[in-house]
């Protein structure tokens, strides 16, 4: 048995930039969400994050069809194909990032962050890079997938400021880790067991910053639909001050009917980047 | 004659005229221009008289010196050149050279907006070791809040750093039902139990679901769960719903397979 997917994603502005450096994708047929918040002056950040997202999708649009997923850079042990295959495709992004800042002036100094989830059957890898967030909501709890690489975080699990210090720290902008700011990258990688019902969300800091965990899972239960969750996400994020981008994708996992499973295909759903 | 201005936000905190000495700038009250502020380290950056020019050069700060938008190390200034350190800016102007050709990096960059603080910044692998190093060594030299301008002398007991966690590997012990082996070891993140190909441990014989349970390893504990509400998962004969904690000694059954777990040496 494998699972059917909902998806939708959306990003904002938000109140105070005037360019939107977030970016996100997706691909139901070979089970890829993309989220990326670049960084970086003078459309720079745009350009990298747009970069990620498109190398990631790729990636999977590539080797998703036969499987065989080509590693590159770093390969971890104890995890499954799939999460090893995210981390390739992250890896290569970063390579994409680095290379295309490098040969360009403009573009020196850019980055991104970035969160995927790649999903097959009954499972899901995740991957992250950076201060953006994967959360998985089942059975009515909220649970965040990821480790944000930011010095903040860092300090708090290292037990030396508390998660409210952190909250309110003048240097939560801080990240350790992010694509293209050196020429290799350590991705944090992940797998899980899916289960019907599960809700998963992926989503740039510029949203979890202003909507809290509690208040991200009452919204998302509420919502009658994913694409008006994502619109009450944002607009939560907004009321709050919005002072960056706000992008979240949202998958839902659900009980694939028994016709489906037999002829697979049908309601499929892809988004490139912005 | 050339001055630098410090400024926070288009707001001129400070005129500083430059001499031929050297000219410090960093967080420490020892600075010739002191910008209290965390994000700025000790002693950022210096400025001085390099032959007939100033010269900026960045004391391998955390959080670097950017001129003009872009980060550098060691940088002739031209006039009208935008220094950033943290959130304060420098603005270098040198009346002196005016007829001089103007900074290129000028021309090149006429108006490109100055990094907000709040844009997301990354430091590299090496400064955010040496900041870990700082960190473990008790200095948490970033460890204050936003209340604290005068933070450091408040931060007079730091914590002791946690000790290094031995991350321990869980086994698991086959007591009864057929698998493919009769003993496993964890190390993945994740074990699946089952018939499919992404099950480690696998389960014989007919009937059998392709995923039965998983065994989620995360920071050195080990969860159970059931891959859906009708396979029968049971944690010393308690019917476990949702994820569980696995502790040694814990007989797992499922699927008609009872295991032990437990931790190896």
């Amino acid at each position: 048995m494998s699972l059917a997917v909902q998806v939708a994603g959306k990003s904002d502005l938000g109140c105070i930039r005037t360019n939107n450096e977030d970016n996100f994708g997706f691909d139901t047929r070979c089970g890829i969400f993309v989220v990326c918040d670049g960084m970086g002056g003078a459309a720079s950040g745009e350009v990298a994050s747009k970069l990620a997202v498109d190398t990631v999708l790729k990636y999977f649009r590539q080797h998703a069809r036969n499987g065989l997923f080509p590693p590159f850079g770093k390969q971890f042990e104890g995890v499954s194909q799939r999460a090893n295959a995210l981390a390739s495709a992250v890896q290569l992004a970063n390579a994409e990032v680095f290379e295309t800042a490098g040969k360009n002036k403009e573009h020196a100094g850019m980055g991104s962050t970035v969160v995927a989830v790649a999903l097959k059957g009954n499972f899901f890898s995740i991957v992250n890079v950076g201060d953006s967030r994967i959360y998985l909501i089942r059975s009515g709890e909220i649970r965040q997938l990821t480790n944000d690489h930011s010095l903040v975080m860092e300090q708090v699990r290292r037990g030396l400021i508390t998660l409210e210090e952190a909250e309110s720290s003048t240097i939560q902008n801080i990240i350790i880790r992010a694509l293209g700011s050196e020429e290799t990258v350590e991705p944090d990688v992940d797998d899980l067991m899916a289960m019907p019902g599960d809700v998963l969300m992926l989503a740039s800091d510029g949203l979890t910053k202003h909507v809290k965990d509690p208040k991200i899972l009452q919204i998302i239960q509420n919502a009658p639909t994913l694409d008006k969750a994502c619109d009450d996400l944002i607009n939560a994020a907004k009321d709050d001050g919005g002072d960056d981008n706000i992008t979240c994708v949202l998958l839902r996992l659900l009980q694939q009917s028994w016709w489906r499973s037999i002829f697979p295909g049908g309601a499929h759903k892809w988004q490139n980047s912005l | 004659m050339a001055k630098l201005a410090l400024k926070f936000e288009d707001k001129v905190l400070k005129e500083i005229t430059l001499g031929q000495g050297l000219v410090t700038i960093g967080r420490l009250p020892d600075n010739t221009v002191q910008i209290d502020n965390l994000a700025v380290s000790g002693h950022h950056a210096k400025i001085y008289w390099e032959t007939d020019h100033y010269v900026i050069e960045d004391n391998n700060s955390l959080n670097g010196t950017f001129v003009n938008n872009r980060k550098v190390s060691k940088q002739p200034l031209a006039d009208g050149d935008a220094v950033l350190i943290g959130k304060h800016t420098l603005a270098f102007k040198d009346e002196w050279h005016e007829d001089a050709p103007t900074g290129h990096t000028m021309a090149e960059v006429p108006s490109k907006p100055v990094p907000k603080m709040e844009a997301t910044m990354v430091l590299d692998t090496k400064k955010a070791k040496e900041m870990m190093a700082q960190m473990r060594a008790g200095g948490a030299p970033a460890a204050a809040p936003a209340a604290g301008a005068g933070a450091g002398s408040a931060y007079q007991a730091p914590p002791p750093p946690p000790p290094p966690m031995k991350e321990r590997v869980g086994t698991l012990s086959v007591i009864s039902g057929k698998t493919d082996q009769p003993n496993y070891t964890l190390t993945g993140k994740m074990t699946v139990i089952g018939k499919s190909e992404m099950a480690s441990i696998k389960l014989k014989g007919w009937f059998k679901p392709q995923v039965a349970a998983a065994i989620n390893r995360h920071e050195g504990k080990y969860m159970i769960s059931a891959s859906e509400k009708k396979i029968a998962l049971k944690v010393n004969g308690q019917a476990i719903s949702g994820q569980h904690q696995l502790n040694d000694g814990d007989i797992i059954e499922v699927s008609g397979v009872q295991m032990s777990f437990g931790y190896a040496d």
